[in-house]
């Protein structure tokens, strides 16, 4: 295992994170929808909301905002529903349900877009997107080959990268990594803290900590407030043995954030620094979101509650309902690897917090 | 509308995304050019500058070539480039500041504050950049439904669609003889550009004339060679005084086949293309930028007269260029269907809502509470029944 320091010989420069976020609010306030309209089917404001839907569901995930993530699905449906022919509504509609791990709906969107005259290259890179997503790197592989000469080199060495990295095809993907960020010709920083918060997770995934640490930390160089990778970057300094380098990662984030994935973590890290009062409180506000989410988005939260009753929420006959429900929903390497671990904790002793 | 959206890339980089480029003599201070940049469409009051990208406006002198109706550029380039750095604070204030750098022809830097309503002055240049309304008119669901219905469809009376909207400008007025110098062209060719700053320059985006891209090159449907390319983002891409030949042909066979559809628009055609299907305008329009004389008063109304003067083998009698609250929308309309001295067309606005003064910086102040797009975008009704004619 080497760590791979973070240098490049061509460092692309980017407008300010913080500038780059300020104008994204302000481009998702100029286009913000207002309430049930049903005349919004012209072309240009069908391609509009869809811009919108899009903007949203980056936002979300920068600053780590499931609400984000809702009003993007709510408005993609609603367009969906207004404008039920129409490719570009249908290609919306299929991106928000894959966010939220629809994946099987989301295909059904892109075949519809598909019939509606979507592009097969478009609709080739969300697929293959969908199919990496629930492990079959084969066809999702073979769909970026095609999708490839429509696409710009950004996009497709990005997808190729992170698909190759998913395989543990470490070397190769470390290249293309490079290559991508070497190929990107834009101002917008969102783009390349994604490929580098992607590149973390190649790391991370592989054991090298130091490496995934400074991937993580060019990302929230790029967007400061990244949650994802500040998120990411506290498990790593708590591996790392620093449990309060985690908590200050995890306290700005738990603030700005309603995904209950950080005020778990920020549970576990204060548990780990021997803060166990405070532990409790973060622990029964994850508890609550989780189940709120869980209700409301099983297919993209079950796995994640799962993880959480496991292990900080204690509470291993529910982590168990739950990974078995993930299994139902998705048969994937991951699924079966949680219902194993939440089958090893019950014949384990719960975890008890003092 | 005139820049806004000029191609899919640019709406995933609002800041980058130059809305309109306006060059008229200054109607205060004769012999003075202005120029303006707008850029970020529909911004809303937190918008911001980028830091990474450079503003450029590029002013070269042109003189009317020996042959045909064309301009030749002069290799004497005047660029003024603004940079903007990350915004501060100020002490005494809540509001972060953000500072712009306004680099001039001769390498001087004039600093200023964005938004600051007192002029900056410097050495034969003023100096404004911050949020203003939208001075840009349009009658958004008339040029839609004419695309779709290949009809006339402009009604009497429409609504601006971009009433109340606000840009980020940046406007600059120069001393041309103290800043090019006493021998310096009264004619000028003036294009705007966001360009990468730091490393390797890319171009993000350029705009000369009005409607180029957004109008006139926009729909595929006519185009007999290229009909699957989103050409803007190409020409987005392009030095506005030096095209890449080996796009060339696409443009010109894109530009031969719309300028068709708009000339067959009203029924009768008066501009025949040559025997290699060339439209008359395809070359001058190709050279994409705005044609200013500032030895001539300011003038509200003559955006392509000097074109158009061009074309009838006249001298041009105004500054030609374009000025803020010049009706481009009718003059481009009006050009491509009836030709250069034909009855004029009318979209149905007239104006914009608060009309661009004559006082520097020009534009209007900024709407504290702009319409959100949506509302807008969904207002616009579907096309009208083919018929429906101005």
């Amino acid at each position: 295992m080497t760590s791979r320091p973070v240098r490049d010989d061509h460092e692309p420069v980017t407008t300010n994170g913080t500038i780059a976020l300020v104008n994204l609010s302000a481009q998702i306030d100029s286009l913000a929808t207002q309430g049930q309209r049903a005349d919004s089917t012209t072309l240009f404001a069908v391609a509009q909301q869809a811009v919108l839907v899009d903007l949203l569901a980056l936002r979300g995930h920068l600053l780590g905002r499931v609400a984000d993530y809702e009003h993007a699905a709510q408005l993609a449906e609603r367009l969906v529903c207004e404008a039920p022919g129409d490719s570009i509504a249908l290609l919306a509609r299929a991106r928000t349900r894959a966010t939220l791990h629809r994946f099987a709906e989301a295909m059904t969107d892109l075949d519809a877009a598909g019939r509606a005259g979507a592009a097969q290259a478009t609709l080739d890179g969300e697929r293959a997107a969908i199919l990496q997503a629930v492990g079959c790197y084969a066809e999702a592989q073979l769909l970026l080959r095609k999708a490839a000469p429509h696409q710009s080199d950004f996009t497709m060495l990005s997808a190729l990268a992170v698909l190759q990295a998913e395989r543990h095809e470490t070397a190769e993907a470390e290249q293309v990594f490079g290559e991508a960020r070497r190929s990107y010709r834009g101002v917008s920083p969102f783009p390349l803290a994604q490929l580098d918060f992607r590149r973390g997770v190649m790391w991370m995934r592989e054991g090298d900590l130091p490496a995934a640490r400074a991937w993580f930390e060019a990302a929230r160089r790029r967007v400061p407030g990244y949650a994802p990778a500040t998120g990411h970057l506290a498990e790593v300094d708590l591996l790392l043995g620093d449990p309060e380098a985690a908590v200050a990662h995890l306290r700005p984030l738990v603030e700005t954030s309603d995904d209950p994935e950080y005020s778990s973590h920020l549970a576990l890290v204060l548990r780990v620094a021997g803060r166990y009062q405070e532990a409790q409180q973060w622990r029964d506000r994850a508890a609550e979101r989780y189940d709120e989410l869980v209700l409301r988005h099983p297919e993209a939260y079950a796995d994640h509650a799962a993880d959480f009753w496991l292990m900080v929420g204690s509470n291993v006959d529910r982590g168990i309902q739950l990974a078995l429900q993930t299994l139902v929903m998705r048969q994937t390497t991951r699924s079966y690897a949680l219902v194993q671990r939440a089958r090893a904790a019950s014949n384990q002793p719960a975890h008890h917090t003092p | 509308m005139a820049d806004h959206f000029s191609g899919p890339r640019i709406l995933f980089d609002p800041a980058s995304d130059i809305t309109d480029i306006f060059a008229f003599p200054s109607p205060d201070r004769p012999g003075r050019l202005v120029i303006v940049l707008d850029a970020f469409p529909a911004a809303a009051p937190t918008a911001l500058f980028s830091d990474a990208i450079t503003y450029r406006l590029r002013v070269r002198p042109v003189a009317q070539a020996a042959e045909g109706a064309a301009f030749t550029v002069g290799g004497t380039e005047y660029a003024f480039d603004f940079t903007f750095a990350v915004p501060g604070q100020v002490p005494g204030s809540d509001e972060p500041v953000q500072i712009g750098t306004c680099t001039a022809p001769n390498g001087e830097h004039v600093l200023f504050r964005v938004g600051d309503e007192t002029p900056t002055e410097a050495e034969g240049l003023r100096i404004f950049a911050g949020p203003r309304l939208d001075p840009f008119f349009i009658n958004l669901t008339g040029v839609l439904a004419t695309d779709a219905t290949e009809k006339l469809a402009f009604q009497p009376d429409a609504v601006n669609t971009l009433q109340g909207m606000n840009v980020l400008s940046i406007v600059i007025e120069v001393d041309t003889q103290a800043v090019f110098g006493p021998d310096s062209s009264p004619l000028f060719g003036v294009v705007g550009e966001t360009v990468t700053s730091g490393g390797r320059p890319v171009r993000l985006e350029r705009m000369g004339r009005p409607e180029i891209k957004n109008v006139v090159l926009a729909s595929k449907k006519f185009d007999p060679v290229n009909s699957d390319i989103e050409i803007r983002d190409l020409y987005n891409e392009e030095d506005a005084f030096a095209v890449r030949q080996d796009y060339a042909g696409a443009y010109r066979a894109r530009f031969n086949a719309n300028l068709a559809f708009f000339d067959r628009l009203d029924g009768e055609a008066v501009w025949p293309p040559d025997d290699q299907g060339t439209h008359p305008l395809t070359e001058l329009l190709l050279a994409d930028f705005l044609v200013v004389d500032v030895s001539k008063p300011f003038s509200e109304d003559s955006c392509f007269e000097i074109e158009t003067a061009l074309l009838a083998g006249r001298e041009h009698a105004t500054c030609g260029g374009r000025a803020p609250n010049d009706d481009i929308v009718d003059t481009i309309y009006t050009l491509l269907v009836n030709g250069i001295d034909g009855p004029r067309i009318s979209d149905g606005v007239d104006s914009a809502t608060r009309p661009a003064t004559h006082q520097f910086p020009y534009l209007a102040a900024p709407n504290p509470t702009p319409p959100d797009l949506m509302t807008v975008f969904a207002a616009l009704s579907a096309p009208p029944e083919p018929g429906a004619e101005a």
